[in-house]
C-alpha cells in the first residue's frame, strides 16, 4: 500500500464549521452528525425520530444541501459547513420560518425544523419551484399531524416572498 | 440523550484510499472486518436496524480520485461511481440520453438521502432501485479485481457481485451507458432506409412500493426498444427486479418476440412467460405471485400502450 492511503482514527476530531462557527469536536469517524449536532454542541433544534433517514426530522445543511444528519458519518462532515435550524435564524427569523407561523404549517412541531431546512435548500437552489419540484424536495420530511395542507401553503408563501423580494 | 447502542460499541477505523489499488489492498487486508462504504446510507440503516454489525474497518471510497463525475467516453457516458444518486438525477446528459435511469433515481429515497448515497453504492448493492433501467440500456459495468479494470455487461456482472463471496473480489469503479444507436443507423443495419422515418423507440420505467413516494421497491420494470409503423417489435429489452431480488433481463422472453407483431395473442403471450420466467423473492409484505403479477402487467401495459402510439419517443 502507498503511504497515501490516510485513516481516521478512533479517537477522531471532526474540524467544519457549524452554523459559520469554526469548531474541532472529539469524536468518533463513524459517530452520527445528529449525535454531534445534539449532544455535544447542543442544538437540539435538529431532531430525533427515525434514525434510519426516513423521516426527515433530523435535516440539516452541509454545504447548502439538505442531508439527513443521522445518516451522515463524522468524517464525512470534515471541512465543511453545516447549517442547523438554529443557524437559518441568527440574524432573525428567517422569512421561511416566518412563512410556516403565518401559514399554520406545523402542529405539534416536531417535524418543522426538518421542514424549514428543506425549504430553505430548494429555495437557495430554485426560486421559484413547480409543484412537482416541491413534493420531490419535501418527499424525505414526513409529518403526522398538519395534514400537509398548512406547510404546502408555507412553502408557496415563502417562494412568493423571496420572488418579490429579488 | 447520549449515543445509541451502536454507537456505544467501537467505532470504525475509517481508511480513506487515494487509488482503487489502494483500495482493493485494504480489503485484502482486513477481509471480512473491512467493508467498502461510499455514501454509507444503506450500511447506515442496516447497522441501525441490527441487520449487520458495524465492522471493524471502513474503506472509504469517496477519496478514490477521478469517480465522481459523469462524462462522454469513447464507448458512452462514463458515470462514475462516487457520484451522488442527486449529482445523476440533476446531470442533463442523464437525462437527455438516459431518461429512464434519470427517472429511476428520482424515486430512490429523497434529495436529502440522495446527497448522501451513490450510484455505486447503489448498484453494488445488488438490489438497488436504478439497476433495471441501467440493464434496459446494457449498461456495462467497470470494476477492479486487484490487477486491472475489466469491463463486463452488468447483466453478466450481477449474479456473480451478489454472491457474497465474490462480490467481495470485486471493487465497482463506474458504470458504461452506451448511447443507442440512431434510428438511421438501425435502418441500414436492416438495410431498409424507408425503415427510418416509419419506426420509433419506446420505454418506460416503473417503480411499485408501498406507498406513493419515499418507498422500498416490490417491483422494478423496465422496457426498451423500438417499433415499427405496424407495430413490429424490431428490439427490446426488458428488466425486472424490486425488492430484494437482483434485476434480471427477459432475455429469453426478448429474443421470443424479437420480430413478432404487437396484438392480443402477443401480449398474452408476454405476460404468461413473464410469469414463469420472472423469480422474484419474496417478503413478509408481497408474495413471489404478487410480484410476478405486477411485473407482468406493467410490461404488458407499456407495450401495448406503445403499440397503440400512447408512450412518448425516447
Amino acid at each position: 500500500m502507498s503511504e497515501e492511503a490516510v485513516k481516521s482514527e478512533t479517537p477522531y476530531v471532526l474540524r467544519c464549521f457549524v452554523n459559520g462557527k469554526e469548531e474541532s469536536i472529539h469524536t468518533t469517524p463513524a459517530a452520527r452528525l445528529l449525535t454531534i449536532v445534539r449532544d455535544e454542541l447542543s442544538l437540539t433544534g435538529t431532531k430525533r425520530s427515525c434514525e434510519i433517514g426516513r423521516c426527515g426530522a433530523c435535516m440539516v445543511l452541509i454545504d447548502g444541501n439538505a442531508v439527513n444528519s443521522c445518516l451522515t458519518m463524522a468524517y464525512q462532515c470534515s471541512e465543511k459547513q453545516i447549517t442547523t435550524i438554529e443557524g437559518l435564524a441568527v440574524q432573525g427569523m428567517d422569512p421561511i420560518q416566518q412563512a410556516f407561523l403565518e401559514e399554520g404549517g406545523f402542529q405539534c412541531g416536531y417535524c418543522t425544523p426538518g421542514m424549514i431546512i428543506s425549504v430553505k435548500a430548494l429555495l437557495d437552489e430554485n426560486p421559484d419551484p413547480t409543484d412537482d419540484e416541491i413534493s420531490e424536495a419535501l418527499s424525505g420530511n414526513i409529518c403526522r399531524c398538519t395534514g400537509y395542507g398548512g406547510i404546502w401553503r408555507a412553502v408557496k408563501r415563502a417562494a412568493e416572498g423571496r420572488r418579490q423580494t429579488t | 440523550m447520549g449515543m445509541n447502542i451502536q454507537e456505544a460499541m467501537a467505532s470504525p477505523l475509517v481508511w480513506h484510499p487515494q487509488t482503487a489499488a489502494e483500495a482493493w489492498q485494504l480489503k485484502q487486508t482486513y477481509g471480512t472486518e473491512g467493508i467498502y462504504t461510499s455514501g454509507g446510507t444503506l450500511l447506515r440503516t442496516q447497522w441501525e436496524s441490527g441487520i449487520s454489525a458495524i465492522p471493524r474497518h471502513l474503506i472509504d471510497l469517496s477519496t478514490i480520485r477521478g469517480l465522481n463525475d459523469l462524462r462522454i467516453g469513447e464507448a458512452g457516458l462514463v458515470v462514475g461511481g462516487q457520484t451522488s444518486l442527486q449529482s445523476c438525477r440533476s446531470n442533463t446528459l442523464l437525462s437527455r440520453h438516459f431518461p429512464m435511469v434519470s427517472e429511476a433515481i428520482r424515486t430512490i429515497a429523497a434529495p436529502s438521502v440522495r446527497h448522501l448515497a451513490t450510484i455505486g453504492g447503489n448498484v453494488a448493492s445488488s438490489i438497488g432501485d436504478s439497476i433495471a433501467a441501467l440493464l434496459g440500456y446494457d449498461a456495462e459495468v467497470i470494476w477492479f479485481d486487484g490487477t486491472t479494470e475489466n469491463r463486463t455487461l452488468l447483466s453478466e456482472w450481477l449474479p456473480e457481485a451478489s454472491a457474497a463471496k465474490r462480490g467481495n473480489e470485486r471493487l465497482l469503479l463506474s458504470m458504461l451507458l452506451p448511447f443507442e444507436i440512431s434510428l438511421e443507423e438501425t435502418s441500414v443495419k436492416h438495410d431498409d432506409k424507408d425503415l427510418t422515418m416509419q419506426m420509433k423507440r419506446f420505454g418506460a420505467y416503473h417503480k411499485i412500493g408501498r406507498r406513493e413516494a419515499f418507498t422500498p421497491s416490490v417491483v422494478t420494470a423496465c422496457m426498451n426498444g423500438v417499433l415499427t409503423h405496424n407495430s413490429v417489435i424490431k428490439q427490446i429489452r426488458i428488466a425486472l427486479g424490486g425488492g430484494q431480488t437482483v434485476p434480471v433481463r427477459l432475455e429469453k422472453l426478448e429474443k421470443e418476440i424479437n420480430g413478432a407483431a404487437v396484438d392480443g395473442h402477443l401480449l398474452r403471450h408476454v405476460y404468461e412467460r413473464i410469469i414463469e420466467l420472472f423469480e422474484p423473492r419474496e417478503d413478509l409484505f408481497a408474495s413471489a405471485a404478487y410480484r410476478k403479477s405486477t411485473a407482468a402487467n406493467l410490461i404488458v401495459a407499456e407495450l401495448w400502450k406503445a403499440a397503440k402510439g400512447e408512450t412518448k419517443p425516447l
